[in-house]
């Protein structure tokens, strides 16, 4: 599987880059191929012109000293011969000099060794001894000069460097033909090869989208999909390369994706099945309960009325019944009410918490007035909320204020302030207040912190403010110190959010 | 006079120095032996510029070359004039020259000696004072001489030099050149003989039978071993008062060359002039002028014919 991710895409545009660049380099490497060859061309070229400048000053430089000569014979006077015995001075380096400027083809070389020979034939055997003879015997160096010997040698020299002249611009000529057509060569060979370089590229691009770009959009479109629920969402396999490899690893995820819901959706089901049986029963058993238990408290009555004379002193026992009976009654009146507090379908309405908090305020009215408690309620705002809870959480949280006070008169303040998207709504009070780690356990059912000799109550108030206030979407806590009081909090939705 | 003197010193000196660079262990003479055959600086050996001196050089250079010396054969360097020079200057190291020539035109003496051998041995002894020498003279004489077509010869009454003064008019002599400086020309005519009334026309050597034919000149200078006389149509003029000298062949030689190449040099050299007969050498003319051969192939005939090759 590894190593066929690595054979398949990357394979192929691996070879394909490689591919180009070495078309690329090739197209390079000619050019500079060419370009060097010409370079040596030109090189070669000048080198050639140079040695054809130095062999016509050469042979300038013969001529100067036969016409030198010749006058020189013909006058007898010596300023004639002053340019014939400086060229005399210097043929031998332009000799040397022309040869080494030849090019380097051995008949080349060959000439202008021949000519060399003839040059030192043609000073030696003509040119020096007729000066010679000049000085010695005019008469007779002017009978030779006349056989013409030195022009015959000049003319066979002179024809040895039309040759050597008309070769070495053959050579050069060939050379440069051959760098030129080298050099054409190359520049097809390079645009040819850019061409193909391009062609390549757009292959490669092409390639890129047919292999590549098209499934990953195909990929990606599946997911988008997927993310918008649509579990059922798959992607075709088609091929066993990487992009296949990602088909596959999609369609998996997408499969793991659809059991794990199917799976979290058949647990839900489960669950608000059980709860609702558990809810049905808890409401049924608690209904049920009452019957009995109103059976019980009305025989207790029924007793009391029509034996109470002869019980004597068991009138008590009689009011243990129905303390037991009533605290069994309130016990499932508040478990009755907990099951049904935050259940079933939430109907808000915008509700004005100061008509709601009055309407609190009257349903403790008799708390209140006992205790002489003073409460203060600052302005509040209208919220989405359902009349009848939020009504019961203010009730049960004003309750809990006057409730668990000790010998001072109960101060509670009521008041909400804004929170970003919330209301924030409080009841303070100052009353015995409570240990801060037990802060959490106050909001679960029937969780009393005192004895109910204490402070009266099942402890169910509390949980019911808490399912009311979730199933509103907001939160409950309270921030409290022994001795000095609470000051519960809770949020809900602003309205206009 | 005195530059050439100076000259001669100077050529002595670098000989030595050049004997001295050879072998510095050795004596010079041993050390120069040692160097005669194939190694050391080639023979350069010169000629003139006429059929008969190609022919010279080719049997001299292949003989040598037989003999194992490496030779550098200069073909055509020119008039005695300019050969000589050369051989001073030092560019060459001999070269074949006619005696009467050279007591002539080089040592420019007028009066002609009695004999070939008193000839050779004037020559030899002028050439010996100048830091050369000669080698062993060839048995046959290359003369000058005037040749007419033998029908003009005829029509004038022509038999000797003397008779052309008789005749009208000037009158053109076809010839090298430097015939008109030379006493073996124009000069010792007009001195000898007297004659006022001859031009020289200049012509290449071995022209003058073509010009005579043509009728460009009247009278040309030729050579008594020309191929050409085998023909029998021209007539040579009779030298009565002895103004052309017997022109038997003698190598010039620098005396230095000779010292470092030894006696071997000598003796293969002499071994050729010895058997050069004027028949001999009139044949091997007339097979290159008349028969179109090469000098190279006649003069490797006649070296083989003679077991010198």
């Amino acid at each position: 599987m590894r190593r066929t991710l690595r054979t398949r895409i990357t394979t192929r545009v691996v070879a394909l880059s490689v591919t180009g660049s070495l078309l690329l380099a090739t197209a390079l490497v000619l050019l500079i191929v060419a370009v060097a060859g010409q370079r040596d061309a030109s090189r070669t070229a000048f080198r050639s012109q140079e040695a054809l400048t130095a062999g016509s000053q050469l042979e300038k430089s013969l001529i100067t000293i036969e016409n030198g000569l010749r006058g020189y014979v013909a006058s007898g006077r010596e300023r004639f011969l002053a340019p014939a015995t400086q060229a005399l001075d210097s043929y031998r380096a332009e000799l040397r000099e022309l040869t080494t400027l030849l090019s380097d083809d051995p008949g080349q070389q060959r000439r202008a060794e021949r000519i060399g020979d003839r040059i030192e034939d043609y000073v030696s055997l003509w040119a020096r001894p007729l000066i010679a003879l000049a000085r010695d015997r005019p008469p007779a160096a002017r009978s030779v000069v006349v056989t013409n010997g030195g022009r015959e040698r000049l003319g066979a020299i002179r024809a040895d460097f039309a040759r050597l002249f008309a070769r070495e611009r053959a050579v050069a000529r060939a050379r440069e033909a051959r760098a030129e057509q080298r050099s054409s060569l190359a520049i097809a060979f390079g645009v040819g090869g850019l061409g193909l370089v391009f062609v390549v590229a757009v292959g490669v691009v092409l390639y890129l989208r047919r292999a590549i770009v098209r499934p990953v959009v195909t990929v990606a479109q599946a997911a988008g999909r997927l993310a918008d629920g649509e579990l059922s969402a798959r992607v075709p396999v088609k091929r066993d390369d990487e992009i296949g490899a990602l088909a596959r690893g999609f369609n998996a995820m997408a499969n793991s994706l659809e059991r794990g819901q199917a799976e979290l959706q058949r647990s839900h089901a489960e669950l608000e099945r059980s709860n609702s049986e558990l809810e049905q029963f808890a409401s049924v058993t608690s209904h049920d309960l009452q019957a009995p238990l109103s059976t019980i408290s009305m025989y207790a009555e029924l007793l009391e009325r029509r034996h109470g004379a002869e019980l004597d002193g068991g009138t008590s026992l009689i009011d243990g019944i129905r303390g037991a009976t009533q605290q069994a009654r309130t016990l499932i009146r508040d478990l009755l009410e907990y099951s049904r507090a935050g259940r079933g379908r939430l109907r808000p309405e915008p509700v004005s918490a100061e008509t709601v908090v009055k309407q609190a305020m009257e349903a403790v009215a008799g708390d209140i007035e006992k205790t002489g408690a003073r409460v203060t309620v600052g302005s509040l705002p209208v919220v989405q909320a359902e009349r009848s809870n939020l009504c019961r959480v203010f009730q049960n949280l004003v309750g809990n204020a006057v409730k668990f006070t000790d010998e001072r008169p109960p101060e509670v303040d009521i008041g909400a302030e804004r929170d970003g998207r919330t209301w924030r709504f409080w009841v303070s009070d100052n009353g015995i207040g409570m240990d801060p780690q037990h802060a959490e356990r106050v909001f679960e059912p029937f969780q009393r912190l005192h004895g109910e000799e204490d402070y009266a109550g099942t402890g169910i108030g509390l949980a019911v403010c808490a399912r009311i206030i979730e199933q509103h979407g907001g939160q409950i806590w309270v921030d409290t110190t022994p001795g000095e009081g609470s000051v519960f909090v809770f949020t809900l939705p602003a309205d206009d959010a | 006079m005195m530059r050439r003197s100076l000259r001669s010193i100077a050529s002595a000196l670098v000989a030595v120095l050049a004997a001295g660079a050879l072998g510095a262990c050795d004596s010079g003479e041993s050390g120069a032996t040692r160097d005669a055959e194939g190694s050391g600086p080639p023979v350069r050996l010169g000629t003139k510029d006429f059929t008969e001196q190609f022919v010279l050089g080719e049997l001299y250079s292949q003989a040598l070359r037989a003999e194992g010396f490496r030779v550098d054969l200069k073909r055509d360097v020119g008039s005695s004039e300019i050969t000589h020079e050369a051989l001073e200057s030092g560019a060459l190291d001999v070269y074949p020259e006619y005696v009467g020539v050279l007591l002539s035109e080089i040592a420019n003496r007028r009066e002609r000696p009695p004999s070939p051998a008193a000839a050779y041995r004037a020559a030899k002894a002028f050439e010996e004072r100048r830091g050369f020498t000669l080698l062993s003279m060839t048995p046959f004489s290359n003369s000058n001489a005037l040749a007419v077509k033998r029908s003009f010869a005829r029509r004038h009454g022509l038999r000797t030099i003397a008779d052309l003064g008789g005749l009208p008019g000037t009158v053109e002599i076809g010839a090298a050149p430097e015939f008109r400086t030379r006493f073996e020309g124009l000069v010792g005519l007009t001195d000898r003989y007297g004659l006022d009334n001859l031009e020289v026309k200049p012509l290449a050597i071995g022209k003058q039978y073509a010009a005579l034919e043509e009728g460009e000149v009247d009278i040309a200078t030729v050579f008594t071993t020309d191929g050409q006389l085998a023909e029998r149509s021209y007539v040579l003029l009779e030298d009565s008062r002895g103004l052309f000298a017997s022109q038997r062949v003698a190598p010039v030689i620098s005396r230095r060359v000779l010292r470092a190449r030894g006696g071997r040099l000598t003796a293969t050299i002499d071994a050729v002039s010895r058997r050069l007969t004027t028949g001999a050498m009139r044949e091997m003319n007339a097979a290159v002028d008349e028969d179109g051969q090469s000098p190279s192939s006649v003069a490797d005939a006649f070296l083989r014919a003679e077991r010198l090759k």
